[in-house]
């Protein structure tokens, strides 16, 4: 504490306000108590996000996990040619981008429109019945989740079962919906949204109870209907909560998920479903080739580090509401 | 949402980060003492007095953490020893364990890393135990004999010990390893015909299946999920003559080996299941169900047929055999073996034979073990003959009897009183596997199997008036005596040779699973017609393989494996 006063700079007894690095340090005394607190979560975040970051030399080793920093094997860029080179990498990183860009806009669009629709039921049992049931999906474990779809999806699943009552197809003839490869993006978007539409509300109810029912009288008093007050004052007041989310989310544009690829994935529709997660697993980890592991998550940090900056930077432009 | 590779980087670049750091859990708890007595006589006899307790990690995942001494075996092994080990088994992933444990340089007393044996011994992590054995090993060399010659590493040394080595005669398993498994009730029907092809166990299946149109059963259902899919990829190599050497065949008069995934064979297999899925006989939802579903639809009473190895569809198959047990008109549900080929004149090779050794996995003492004379004194008691059937069969009078003839039996009553429960309690659960000791298929002085499943006279016991009945048809006494009598291949199995981690043995094995996962249930499912043009796409495939790399390597190996047996 003794340095701290030490550092302190006597107060300025001017008109002026005080700027630049005199303003820094007036507000660091000031704010002492604060600063001090935060310090041990910056050793924390000091020690388990950006020690760690020394792994990163592993990629640029043929690595043995038995020998010494200075023992190892120094080989430069060649795993990450190997990744780049190889024809799965690019396939895996096309199913990663699309997976979880299926995953970003329909999570997105299904949310608000759910969190829009229940904003305006008044039968306060009924939206509680209708969150609850939503939002249960998300506490099963993906493990669960993927037995389910794939009993629901399977030859005499009910999904097979409706089609034949319906006529659509005669017995026999029951899609094998996992193993056609271009229906699991679908299948994925699909059972994310089961999953994760209810939690993804809650945010956005939140948010729309900030907004000041007067704004909804006024509007009502000038003859707006439900739809207009919902597009011209709800949303509106939501904006600012989703460009932040659409930002954040956007920096995970690379973590497209392990979980439900890996459960849901075959050898039938291993073309669509393997992402970058499930590639190093098998090529990476499987093998006890950890290099090449960290040479793939190095290129997913940095990528999704410049998306963030990038989507960041476009909200600043569009005088959108930002993260930082 | 569980972001793997992000966990993984974490992880080892810590572990990098702090290496040399101690502070692990791992083998903290030796309570040793130092022992004064080891330069005594190097005979096993000498009585330890003071008791120790040293840790074992088991790379795989198995019975609940605990002490043998807890155990009625446990217990009588550390009054001969004084030695009690505190037993750890794998929990999670075994290479991120493994990797801890190297990166903070602290292991426990004793290891079975399992599959990441090749890590543990580049990281130096075992101690050589050639000494151990001249001084305190008698009875380690007696049943291990020139076999540990086989275990030895590039510098000459002994650094673990085989699982097991076989001593005295060879007792085969009374039941298959592998088979086609066909439902009892399809075989009753047909009158117990002699089944020796494939041809004919599709038509026998066929047959069933037409006169039975309204059941809704299934001909075939094949296991595929993960990297259990080589129930699926295996059987060309069966049909063909050869035991289970992995990706493999190798020919017993030139040593050869031929990989046979993209083979003549494959095809032939591949075909038949077409024909059979085009008759709407094969279940196809086997290439997308779990492993678990595939189970539950062996127990519903609706699958005709399947091939598969014993260890993988047991539970399911006690479950039938239960539920017949209680209800007799039930076992018609059961499953019958079938050593089935392409055709009648190869002969199948579904029941282990002798073989060799497992060289692959092991049993080591770290550099962290402060006294490892003791713990190769206890493996060294273990293996004596009376402590392998205290291990094997128990105690006299109370688990096993013996008849006038000195032959080994349970009564009823034993064998319904040994249950999980009892195994656990006993310690036949912690001593049944993954210590040094007699093969299953040994024998022992006096005659008798090793392995109380193997005792014909117990065997017997375990079969039903039904079972008796259907092997009577056949005239066999056990299952086995149906199937060609297993030949001496001192390099089997082929799976268990070691592979440099990040190889191009490993890398061909990955792609090749990779391929035939991709390509497999296109040509099974596809309509019969496409069926060439598919598999012309796979073979260009197949082609990019350096699988004649990969044969050459597994050449050489087995020759050496054949030249150490001599």
């Amino acid at each position: 504490m003794n340095t701290k006063t030490i550092l302190a700079t006597p107060e300025i007894k001017t008109d002026q306000q005080p700027a630049g690095l005199r303003l820094f340090l007036s507000k660091l005394v000031k704010q002492r108590v604060l600063v001090f607190m935060s310090v041990p979560f910056l050793i924390w975040l000091f020690i388990f996000k950006y020690l760690p970051l020394w792994g990163w030399t592993i990629a640029f080793q043929d690595y043995r996990p038995a020998l010494g920093f200075w023992d190892q094997k120094w080989i430069g860029f060649s795993h990450f040619k190997f990744l780049f080179g190889d024809e799965r990498f690019l396939r895996v990183l096309r199913n990663t981008l699309a997976m979880s860009s299926i995953n970003l806009i329909l999570g997105f669009l299904t949310a608000i429109v759910l969190a829009l629709l229940l904003n305006e039921i008044r039968q306060v049992a009924f939206k509680r019945i209708v969150q609850t049931v939503s939002y249960l999906p998300h506490f099963i474990s993906w493990v669960v989740a993927a037995s389910i779809i794939q009993t629901t999806l399977s030859p005499d699943g009910i999904i097979n079962q409706l089609l034949i009552w319906a006529g659509f197809i005669d017995k026999g003839q029951e899609f094998l919906f996992l193993g056609i490869p271009h229906f699991f993006w679908g299948i994925f978007g699909a059972s994310s949204v089961w999953k994760d539409i209810g939690w993804n509300t809650i945010v956005y109810l939140a948010a729309m109870t900030t907004i000041d029912p007067s704004q909804y009288e006024a509007a009502e008093m000038d003859g707006a209907g439900r739809f207009k007050r919902m597009f011209y004052i709800t949303l509106p007041g939501i904006k600012s909560v989703v460009v932040v989310l659409l930002i954040m989310n956007i920096g995970y544009l690379l973590e497209s998920g392990f979980e439900p690829q890996y459960l849901l994935g075959n050898g039938m529709n291993v073309d669509y479903s393997e992402n970058i997660d499930i590639f190093v697993l098998k090529y990476g980890i499987a093998q006890s080739n950890f290099s090449l592991s960290i040479a793939a998550g190095m290129f997913k940090t940095i990528v999704s580090f410049i998306l963030l900056f990038v989507a960041n930077s476009v909200a600043k432009r569009a005088g959108e509401s930002r993260l930082f | 949402m569980l972001r793997l590779s992000l966990a993984m980087l974490l992880l080892s670049s810590l572990a990098t980060a702090c290496s040399g750091n101690n502070g692990n859990n791992a083998g903290a708890e030796t309570t040793s003492k130092p022992d004064s007595t080891n330069s005594a006589n190097a005979g096993t006899e000498e009585v330890k007095k003071d008791k120790v307790t040293y840790t074992i990690f088991n790379g795989v995942a198995g019975s609940k953490d605990g002490n043998t001494n807890e155990t009625t075996i446990g217990k009588m092994l550390e009054d001969q020893t004084g030695t009690n080990f505190k037993l750890e088994f794998l929990v999670g992933d075994l290479n991120t364990k493994i990797g801890t444990m190297i990166a903070a340089n602290e292991y426990p007393d004793v290891l079975i890393p399992d599959a990441a044996i090749e890590e543990v011994l580049n990281a130096g992590a075992f101690i050589p135990l050639d000494d151990l054995i001249e001084k305190y090993g008698p009875n380690i060399k007696r049943v291990y004999g020139d076999d540990l010659d086989q275990m030895r590493s590039a510098d000459g040394k002994l650094y673990f010990l085989p699982m097991s080595a076989q001593v005295g005669e060879f007792v085969p398993d009374p039941e298959p390893t592998a088979a086609f498994w066909v439902q009892r009730r399809v075989l009753e029907e047909a009158g117990y015909p002699k089944i020796k092809t494939l041809d004919q166990y599709m038509e026998l299946i066929e047959n069933y299946a037409a006169k039975h149109k309204d059941e809704g059963l299934t001909g075939m259902v094949s296991l595929t999920h993960d990297w259990r899919f080589f129930a699926t990829a295996n059987p060309p190599m069966h049909l063909l003559g050869y035991p289970n050497d992995g990706n493999v065949m190798v020919d017993p008069a030139t040593l050869e080996a031929t990989t046979y995934s993209g083979s003549d064979g494959a095809k032939r297999w591949l075909q038949a299941l077409n024909t059979l899925n085009s008759k709407g006989m094969f279940d196809k939802a086997s290439f997308v169900d779990n492993y678990d579903q595939y189970i539950a639809k062996l127990t519903s009473h609706k699958v005709l047929g399947f091939f598969d190895y014993r260890w993988q569809v047991q539970t399911a198959l006690n479950l039938l055999k239960d539920a017949a047990r209680k209800d007799p008109s039930l076992d018609g549900y059961n499953y019958f073996p079938l050593p089935v080929t392409f055709d009648e004149s190869i002969a199948d090779a579904y029941v282990d034979g002798p073989g060799g050794l497992v060289t692959n996995r092991g049993v080591g003492i770290t550099v962290s073990a402060k006294n490892p004379e003791r713990i190769i004194q206890y493996f060294d008691n273990m293996l004596k003959e009376e402590n392998q059937i205290l291990i094997s069969w128990g105690i006299k009078g109370e688990t096993y009897e013996v008849n006038e003839e000195g032959r080994y039996y349970r009564t009823q009553e034993q064998i319904n009183k040994i249950d999980e429960a009892f195994n656990e309690k006993f310690g036949f659960k912690y001593y049944s596997w993954n210590w040094p000791s007699y093969g299953n298929n040994s024998t022992l002085s006096d005659g008798n199997a090793r392995g109380v499943g193997y005792q014909p006279e117990v065997f017997q016991m375990s079969l039903t008036d039904k079972d008796k009945e259907i092997l009577g048809k056949y005239e066999a006494q056990t299952y086995t005596q149906m199937f060609a009598k297993p030949i001496d291949r001192p390099w089997y199995p082929a799976w268990g040779f070691v592979k440099e981690q990040n190889s191009p043995e490993l890398m061909w094995e990955t792609n090749k699973d990779e391929l035939t996962k991709k390509y497999y249930p296109k040509l099974v499912l596809s309509s019969p017609d496409k069926f060439d043009s598919i598999w012309g796409d796979f073979q260009k495939e197949w082609g990019k393989l350096d699988t004649a790399g990969y044969e050459k390597w597994t050449t050489e190996q087995v020759k050496k494996k054949v030249d150490m047996g001599k």
